[in-house]
């Protein structure tokens, strides 16, 4: 209730200085695409069965095409001939105190930036790139709910979004690899920070070392079974996560972004390898070079490619026996629909259980688990975000696995509490994990 | 008719220009340069959203709404039928009699399909909710468009009233909605690169990582 008064109050001393920086910074967002897509919707409505929070909340709030002409009311007041001329006639609309509430209301609260409307929209509209646009013009109006930002504002002032101390990273570190040591029996298995010159430098979600130390172990016992010359940072550029990608702050987004080059380039490495997550792999694969405006002079890759390659040179040998239970997967959507990435999971997935079963629909056309765009991080959504889930809890149950392999955090965070709200009694791992558990000892 | 014609011509060549300027508009935002190393081709994307992504049977939202969609695919047919006939009738020519009749037929289901449309966003209140007047004019318009042309195929009694609405159809095209027979192909095109790019289009091709 504190952040609903505390969003309210600042809506309401919004100033004209406030609604033309936000103008500016929507309008700086815009570039030809965005303004092909703010002209080009028909209002079929087509889109409406394509969302998940329409599919389990069938009202007009929740239907893509009105999200998207919220936006476009402004671009077509502000930025068209018609829209000034005739403003009634085209649907334009000033962007005011009541239009600033409705934007936050949609792409904060109705929207987890999937992009399932864009691939199922009749024109093709691109539609999270506009509401990564009102996004940012509500961060330049100073309204981003401030449980996301303080997200970033960790991950700015900490190096990681958990605020984790360097201290505690390193010693859960340290412990990890005892775990490690007695798990394969060999003294010399190791977590290894810092090491200079290192082929990969792995990141993680800070969620692993603080919530689950398992997921962050198994992905250690991949490595060592794989030989891998691995090494993961003690000082910031250790963290994966990016919440500058959902805040939209690009200024903000890049600072993140620079502690992973800054690690980079301080250890020497040749690749930089992105744990499971969709949200970290989307930001510093996608969005990091684009928020930097330069390229990176080294190769990203996600774990899973990494993974797959270990599979297919036969640096590791799985045996699928020794996961006996029914798999299912979800594909989260900066992973998959945004990032490309679809089929090394599966690949490795195949050879690592016994029995695994798709999803219906999967890849580019999964449902979102409603846990993405920041919805986690957003406490004043929870009940919309559980009540979104629940396309991903049928697609679970439908599916008849037993576990759910789900390589990103913050889609393990929302199927776990998927998992209690619609009693699918499942287990929820990584990839990673069921590796791990398939590892040919000695591999 | 001679008259109307001309005024078909003078507002053929203000849709023209204005949806080449709306273009020119959008295009003059700029194009985003782009850092990150690309994992797919943006041109064999942007192929496959044109192609095999514009299939129903690739889009959930369509197979979930087959009437609405067919309904839209007919009631564009009718109207693109309806501008062939136009040019047809400005040109002084005519069809084969058995195109003829196919054409008449397809303008004729593409008129009661636009209204069948209309009709549909009057009386869904979801639809009334996502709609602002160019909606309902442009549908309107377009619907009228189509069933006209099949009328003023006929002879020249309905005929002036069909250029005259043609006149009116051109005339709004770039004003409103309709806008998007430009923006659907630059849409489109976008979508396509940028999920060609990243790798995710065309699916299972070879950039699938």
């Amino acid at each position: 209730m504190p952040e609903l008064d505390e969003l309210e109050s600042r809506l309401e001393n919004l100033t004209a200085a406030d609604f033309q920086r936000g103008l500016e910074v929507f309008r700086s967002k815009l570039k030809e695409a965005e303004a092909s897509f703010l002209n080009s919707c028909v209002h079929c409505g087509l889109c409406a069965t394509s969302c998940h929070y329409y599919r389990m909340d069938s009202t007009l709030e929740n239907i893509p095409a009105h999200k998207l002409e919220l936006i476009a009311s402004v671009f077509k007041r502000n930025f068209t001939t018609m829209g000034r001329v005739a403003p009634g006639l085209v649907g334009a609309k000033p962007l005011d105190k009541d239009m600033a509430r409705a934007w936050v209301d949609s792409v904060f609260g109705r929207c987890s930036l999937c992009g399932r409307c864009s691939v199922n929209c009749t024109i093709g509209i691109a539609l999270p790139r506009i509401f990564r646009a009102a996004r940012a013009a509500l961060g330049a109006m100073g309204l981003i709910p401030s449980d996301l930002q303080a997200t970033v504002d960790n991950a700015l002032k900490h190096g990681n979004n958990m605020a984790m101390t360097r201290q505690d990273w390193v010693e859960t570190v340290e412990w990890i690899e005892e775990e490690l040591q007695m798990e394969t029996g060999d003294p010399e298995a190791r977590l290894p920070l810092d090491k200079q010159g290192a082929k990969i430098l792995f990141t993680v979600n800070p969620r692993e070392p603080k919530f689950f130390p398992l997921s962050l172990q198994a992905s250690a016992k991949v490595f060592w079974a794989a030989k891998e010359d691995w090494t993961m940072a003690s000082d910031p550029g250790w963290d994966l996560t990016n919440y500058g990608i959902f805040n939209c702050n690009d200024e903000q987004a890049g600072a993140i972004t620079q502690n992973l080059v800054d690690a980079m380039e301080r250890l020497g490495c040749k690749t930089l390898v992105i744990g499971e997550c969709g949200h970290g792999y989307g930001a510093a694969r996608w969005e990091g070079p684009e928020w930097l405006q330069k390229g990176y002079p080294f190769e990203v890759k996600s774990i899973l490619e990494l993974m797959d390659e270990y599979v297919r040179d036969g640096r590791i040998k799985l045996d699928p026996s020794k996961n006996p239970i029914p798999v299912t997967l979800h594909d989260p959507c900066n992973l998959v629909r945004h990032g490309g990435i679809c089929e090394a999971q599966r690949r490795v997935l195949r050879k690592a259980v016994t029995s695994f079963t798709e999803m219906t629909p999967n890849r580019e056309h999964n449902f979102c688990c409603g846990g993405g765009g920041g919805q986690l991080a957003m406490a004043r959504y929870k009940g919309r975000r559980i009540q979104s889930g629940g396309m991903k809890a049928k697609q679970i149950s439908d599916s008849g696995a037993r576990i759910v392999v789900a390589p990103c955090h913050n889609c393990i965070d929302q199927l776990m509490e998927l998992n209690k709200e619609y009693k699918l009694n499942v287990q929820i791992k990584t990839v990673a994990e069921m590796v791990a558990e398939a590892l040919v000892s000695n591999a | 008719m001679r008259t109307l014609h001309l005024g078909v011509l003078l507002a053929l060549a203000w849709t023209i220009l204005a949806l080449t300027f709306l273009h020119l508009k959008a295009k003059a935002y700029g194009k985003r340069r782009l850092f990150s190393k690309p994992a797919g081709d943006p041109a064999q994307g942007a192929f496959y959203a044109f192609t095999k992504g514009m299939a129903p049977w690739a889009k959930e939202s369509v197979m979930m709404n087959l009437p609405s969609y067919a309904a839209g695919m007919v009631f564009h047919a009718g109207v693109f039928t309806g501008f062939g006939l136009l040019l047809l009738a400005l040109l002084g020519l005519q069809l084969p009699s058995a195109l003829l009749a196919a054409a008449r037929l397809l303008a004729l289901s593409g008129g009661f399909a636009g209204f069948s449309l209309l009709l549909k966003r009057c009386l869904n209140p979801q639809l009334r909710g996502l709609s602002c007047p160019d909606d309902f004019v442009s549908n309107l318009l377009s619907s009228a468009f189509a069933l006209l042309a099949f009328l003023g195929s006929f002879g020249a009694a309905a005929a002036g009233i069909w250029m005259t609405e043609a006149i009116l159809l051109l005339v709004y095209a770039p004003l409103g909605k309709i806008r998007h027979c430009v923006f659907f192909f630059s849409t489109r095109y976008h979508l396509g690169a940028f999920f060609g790019r990243r790798g995710t289009y065309p699916p299972g091709g070879s950039s699938h990582a």
